[in-house]
């Protein structure tokens, strides 16, 4: 302690940093990828919530500068072709990518999560039909199944949701079945089968709890996935329509004046996309190594 | 030997049920789709009385469940079933555009290989250094960079601004390819017919398509790579190696990176998958004429049968791969018992 | 390591070969490399019903009558004169003596009456050409050919003009069915009698026309024409720069547009095409059938704020649907509703009961894919001008062509933007399709007026140049008070050659002759 006082603003700062120090000196360089990883994302979250703040324009405005003007002081990421401002548009597109991500991988959570425990705890033959079409799913170019649901449902964001929140499923029921089946097997839980603990309380009471773990780490892996997968289906078109700002769609649309020489209509998107999906990785990678070391080393 | 069949066919008998149910979920997303195939196809003009009768005569009209047995029947005999747009039969249009797509594939798959597998490797001997670092990074960067974006960045780069590689097809304008397609393959097809300015013209035009997949594509070896060698490299052999004076340099990359392939091996086929969806990004870009660009094309038609048949193949060489893989693997490394 | 590296040496001696291997052949017949965005639907003229494919039936086979390379002026094409009969619903067309199909089938009137039948009984896409004005074909003798029509038609030596038109080789199509690919033709070869015939075609790749050495005509000066399908606009651009391709037409992307135009090395055309871009109200039934709001919407739109931004500038405002520089068109939509009048749209939103705190809320369709990708940026476009009033709210929905097409029969799009390209050139094509009771359903607007109907069935009998112009001033007039279609713009062609590439004469019927082109 620097001063002996208690609550003095030095001691509450070091006290701060102590667990940043401890960790890091425990996790070594995991912990700053970690860091480094929740730092871009709580950049990116606040940048979807309140773009306003931080974009000089409207993301529409069709009268913000130049047409396809390149970038400069005024226009830092330059100009579209009708003449609305990229950093502007690249700010709010933040909003969709995040938005349809999370919630995406939410839905996958809920839905894939409790049929894993179930289906695993439960095991027999619904366990092993239901683990042949998760299965079945996982294996195939999940892509490819997007791009058909998205097809299928017809462009919105609630349906590219659907698309993108589908082709995870599996991903959760066999990390969470795959837990589920190695702690069953724990002595604990035969002990807990032992004293009569019903089959929920055991479910919720100690498996639960110790798939958490790895889910967190899944489920920030998960996001990072879906953020690619919701652009490459605006960049093929199959995703929102005309009216929203998205990164994958605006790179689309900034393809075809590549020759002329307009190189930040499809730069600055597509450098988002990396960055975005780069946080969420990165978090999931250290928070993996942190939890779990050399667990999930796919 | 004996052993190794009865694992094959247990394995086979595995991938049919999968593969059955991606069937099943495919047909009866298609089903659902907006929008109708037959009044598109008919050019939007027709009267009523012309739609219904076509819908009748392609069948659209049964149950879904006698047209679902249908389909399967059809596919029991290896049939595709015939477009509903155009006047062929499925099997056409896949029949040639599939080279294209394996072509690139395969080559994307060697660049890979070619780029993640040394990284990796040179990573785990660098451990905890600056440059392992470095490369885990270029490894997490490699993954989070959409497939297409980078496609856009490299044509920019060498297409537009050095104008060193083409940015489009399989063959530049003025080479027929109708003069020496025969597999469908251009590289093995040009070198079967001698021509070799035919060869090089493909080969430039591989290039960019193939190395934007690899790239991407090469992250996860970097990982995988420098995991497994890391492990290779604690162990006693190594050690054994080393401790006769084999020169560091033939330890890592010779004798452990050999031992840690195994389960790359292994991952080539599980990132098969993934390297065909790539391919769908990357032929949208590259205007590749192989099946992404079909599948896209007739989703867009409405084409069921088309749509239902590209997915069908892709799913038949996904597991074929993964069969394939095991089975290499059950060979290769005397731990696993069959 | 060494066998790598051996492997490697072999592997760079193979690329070096293939770089510096083979000298290219010299060519021995001249060949014109055609690069396009479009691509093929059908071989057959009973279906194919797209620009191109018209184009390409236009070089392959010869229709009764043509038109002089670049003019709207008809001359003898397979028929050396035709008279019609006072009534002008009977028009005899005596056919050129001693002409033969490519492989020795003698043409005669009764290929022309098969081949008119044909399309009848197929009932293809273009069939409605044929069908809605020929009733009946007589073969009076060999080389005269009788049409008996439904009613008076004025236009109809233009109509014959047409592909579907055309007279095939009934020695090699079949009669009960079309066929989408020349392999499915007796013999295997597309035979015409025109400039051009058919040697190979590799779907959305290749197709390859040689010099056809029987046609009755001139020979054309280039032997060989290889027309290369390419997927986007982008990659054509950039092999016309380097030289890959020759010539390139349909359909590049403004932004390349201009800059080709911009350089000097390429030959530019631009010419002012029949396509037209309109946007469509569903007038029946719901929100829009009040005038009041059609008309309202009509006059938000500013039309050369959407072709700057969009096609920077390369396009014309269009104010009739009518198109600019065919006959009878006048700018009614300009003197009546004008551009981006937001005062006008807002009284007229205010007659209706639509104010900023009541707005207009409806849903503006388009395909995004179907007329190009600038539709996605010409429907932000117009969503920003419509909004400009805060009386109105507009969503945009995009559904692909397929479902664009399907929902055409539900009255499911209410207010949603269509192109169109001309089968013919007169103006009734431009309006009766869209607006006469027949015609209207199809398009999904649903508009009927029996005044109107009187208007089309006068316009389309009468054969005096004078009365029609009276009709199609008065239907323009009506046109924009009540709205069915708003016209918004009128494309522009344009075509780039490599400087030593002439002979590009395409004229207002937009056909191309591929037999006028020559190598300096």
């Amino acid at each position: 302690m620097v001063s002996g006082a208690k609550y003095s603003p030095a001691s509450f700062l070091s006290r701060l940093m102590k667990p940043f120090i401890t960790a890091h000196k425990r996790y070594g360089t995991e912990w700053w990828i970690l860091i480094a990883g929740a730092l871009i994302i709580l950049f990116m979250i606040y940048m979807a919530l309140f773009p306003s703040t931080l974009a000089p324009y409207d993301p529409s405005d069709q009268a913000a500068g130049p047409q396809l003007g390149e970038p400069s002081r005024a226009y830092p990421m330059g100009t579209d072709n009708l003449s609305r401002d990229v950093l502007s548009r690249v700010i709010h597109g933040s909003r969709t990518i995040l938005g349809v991500a999370f919630a995406a991988a939410i839905l996958s959570s809920l839905i894939g999560i409790p049929l894993g425990l179930l289906s695993g705890f439960i095991g027999g033959i619904p366990d092993r039909i239901l683990s042949l079409v998760m299965d079945s799913v996982y294996s195939f170019p999940g892509l490819i199944l997007a791009i058909a649901f998205a097809a299928m449902l017809g462009p919105g964001v609630v349906n590219i949701t659907l698309a993108v929140a589908v082709i995870y499923i599996p991903t959760y029921f066999r990390l969470v079945r795959g837990q589920t089946l190695s702690i069953k097997e724990e002595l604990y839980v035969e002990a807990a089968q032992a004293i009569g603990a019903r089959r929920w309380t055991i479910l919720l009471k100690y498996i639960f709890p110790n798939v958490i773990a790895t889910v967190v780490v899944v489920f920030s892996l998960n996001i990072a996935d879906a953020i690619m997968t919701e652009a490459a289906l605006s960049y093929i078109g199959l995703g929102l329509p005309a009216g929203i700002p998205d990164w994958g769609r605006d790179l689309s649309m900034g393809k075809k004046f590549l020759p002329s020489g307009v190189w930040w209509m499809i730069t600055y998107p597509g450098l988002m996309i990396v960055i975005l999906a780069l946080g969420f990785t990165m978090l999931g990678e250290g928070l993996s190594e942190i939890l779990n070391p050399r667990l999930l080393e796919r | 030997m004996k052993n190794l069949l009865k694992y094959a066919v247990t394995r086979v008998f595995l991938t049919i049920p999968m593969l059955f149910i991606l069937l099943s979920l495919v047909f009866v997303i298609l089903r659902v789709m907006p929008g109708d195939p037959v009044a598109a196809m008919l050019g939007g003009h027709a009267p009523p009385e012309v739609i219904a009768a076509k819908r009748e005569e392609l069948g659209l009209n049964k149950p879904m469940i006698v047209q679902y047995g249908e389909y399967l029947a059809q596919l029991a005999r290896f049939d595709l079933g015939d477009s509903m747009i155009f006047d062929q039969k499925v099997g056409t249009p896949i029949a040639e555009k599939l080279p294209a797509t394996l072509e690139l594939t395969i080559t994307g798959m060697a660049f890979t290989l070619l780029i993640g597998v040394p990284l990796g490797a040179y990573a785990a001997s660098r451990r905890r250094t600056g440059r392992d670092f470095g490369i885990r990074l270029y490894g997490n960067v490699a993954y989070c960079i959409p497939v297409y974006w980078m496609g856009l960045m490299l044509q920019l780069v060498f297409g537009v601004w050095l104008g060193w590689l083409p940015i489009a097809g399989r063959t530049s304008p003025r080479v027929f390819a109708s003069l020496f397609e025969k597999t469908g393959f251009y590289v093995i097809d040009t070198l079967l017919a001698g021509n070799f300015a035919a060869l090089g013209d493909v080969l430039l035009h591989l290039f960019l398509p193939s190395l934007t997949l690899g790239i991407v594509l090469s992250g996860i070896f970097v990982r995988l790579t420098r995991a497994n060698m890391l492990d290779v490299l604690k162990s006693d052999y190594v050690l054994a190696a080393r401790a006769r004076g084999i020169p560091e340099n033939k330890v890592v990359y010779r004798h452990a990176l050999k031992n840690a392939f195994i389960p790359i091996l292994t991952m080539m086929g599980l990132q098969f998958a993934i390297l065909l969806a790539g391919a769908i990004l990357t032929e949208s870009t590259f205007s590749w004429p192989g099946m992404g660009r079909l599948l896209l094309e007739r989703i867009r038609l409405r084409d069921y049968p088309t749509i239902q048949g590209v997915i069908v193949v892709f799913a038949l060489f996904v597991s074929l791969v993964s069969l394939l893989v095991d089975l290499i693997y059950a060979l290769i490394d005397p731990r696993v018992k069959y | 390591m060494r066998k790598s590296l051996a492997i490697f040496l072999v592997l760079t001696l193979v690329v070096g070969i293939a770089f510096f291997g083979c000298k290219k052949k010299e060519p021995e017949m001249t060949t014109l490399v055609y690069a396009t965005t479009e691509s093929i639907t059908n071989m057959d003229t009973s279906n194919a019903y797209d620009f191109h494919t018209w184009e390409l039936f236009q070089n392959i086979n010869v229709a009764l009558l043509t038109y002089a390379p670049g003019t709207t002026d008809l001359i003898p094409g397979l028929a050396e004169s035709y008279t019609a009969n006072d009534t002008a619903d009977e028009y005899t067309f005596k056919l050129r003596p001693g002409l033969k199909f490519s492989d020795g089938t003698p043409f005669t009137a009764e290929a022309v009456k098969w081949s008119i039948d044909r399309v009848i009984a197929l009932e293809g896409d273009p069939s409605w050409l044929v069908v809605s004005f020929v009733d009946s074909v007589e073969v009076i003798d060999d080389l005269t050919v009788k049409f008996n029509l439904t009613g008076p038609v004025g236009f109809f030596p233009s109509l014959v003009a047409s592909v579907p038109y055309q007279p095939l080789n009934p020695a090699i199509y079949p009669e009960d069915r079309w066929i989408n690919d020349p392999e499915e033709l007796e013999g295997g070869v597309l035979t015409g009698m025109g400039p051009y015939k058919l040697t190979s075609f590799k779907r959305d790749e290749e197709l390859i026309l040689d010099a056809n050495p029987n046609y009755y005509g001139e020979k054309p000066k280039i032997d060989r024409i290889v027309i290369r399908y390419f997927a986007d606009a982008t990659t054509m651009r950039l092999a016309l720069e380097k030289g890959e391709v020759d010539l390139v037409y349909k359909t590049l992307n403004p932004s390349d547009i201009e800059d080709l135009a911009g350089m000097d090395e390429f030959k530019y055309y631009k010419m002012p095409g029949p396509y037209i871009r309109y946007l469509c109200f569903e007038t029946s039934e719901g929100l829009f059938s009040d005038k009041r709001l059609r008309q309202a919407v009509a006059a938000l739109i500013d039309r050369q704020d959407i072709i700057d931004k969009v096609f920077l500038g390369q396009n014309e405002p269009l104010y009739s649907m009518v198109p600019n520089g065919m006959i009878y068109h006048t700018d009614e939509f300009k003197t009546e509703l004008g551009d981006g009048n937001v005062e006008l749209a807002e009284k007229l939103l205010a007659e209706a009961g639509y104010t900023a705190a009541n707005p207009l809320e409806f849903e503006l369709w388009y395909p995004p894919q179907h007329y190009g990708d600038t539709e996605v940026d010409m429907v932000e476009v117009m969503r920003v001008q419509f909004e400009k009033t805060p009386a109105v709210k507009v969503e945009l929905k995009p559904a692909e062509w397929a479902t664009y097409i399907a929902n055409l029969d539900t009255k499911q799009m209410k207010v949603f933007t269509l192109g169109w390209y001309p089968d013919y050139i007169d103006p009734d094509n431009y309006t009766a399709a869209f607006a006469s009771s027949d015609g209207s359903p199809g398009m999904g607007i649903y508009f009927s007026d029996p005044e109107w109907d009187a208007l089309f069935v006068q316009e389309q009998t009468s054969v005096d140049p004078a009365e029609r112009e009276m009709v199609f001033e008065k239907m323009q007039k009506l046109w924009a008070d009540e709205v069915p279609t708003a016209p918004i713009f009128q494309g522009n062609l344009h075509l780039f050659t490599k400087p030593n590439v002439g002979g590009v004469k395409i004229g207002p019927p937009l056909i191309f002759n591929y037999d006028q082109l020559f190598f300096e």
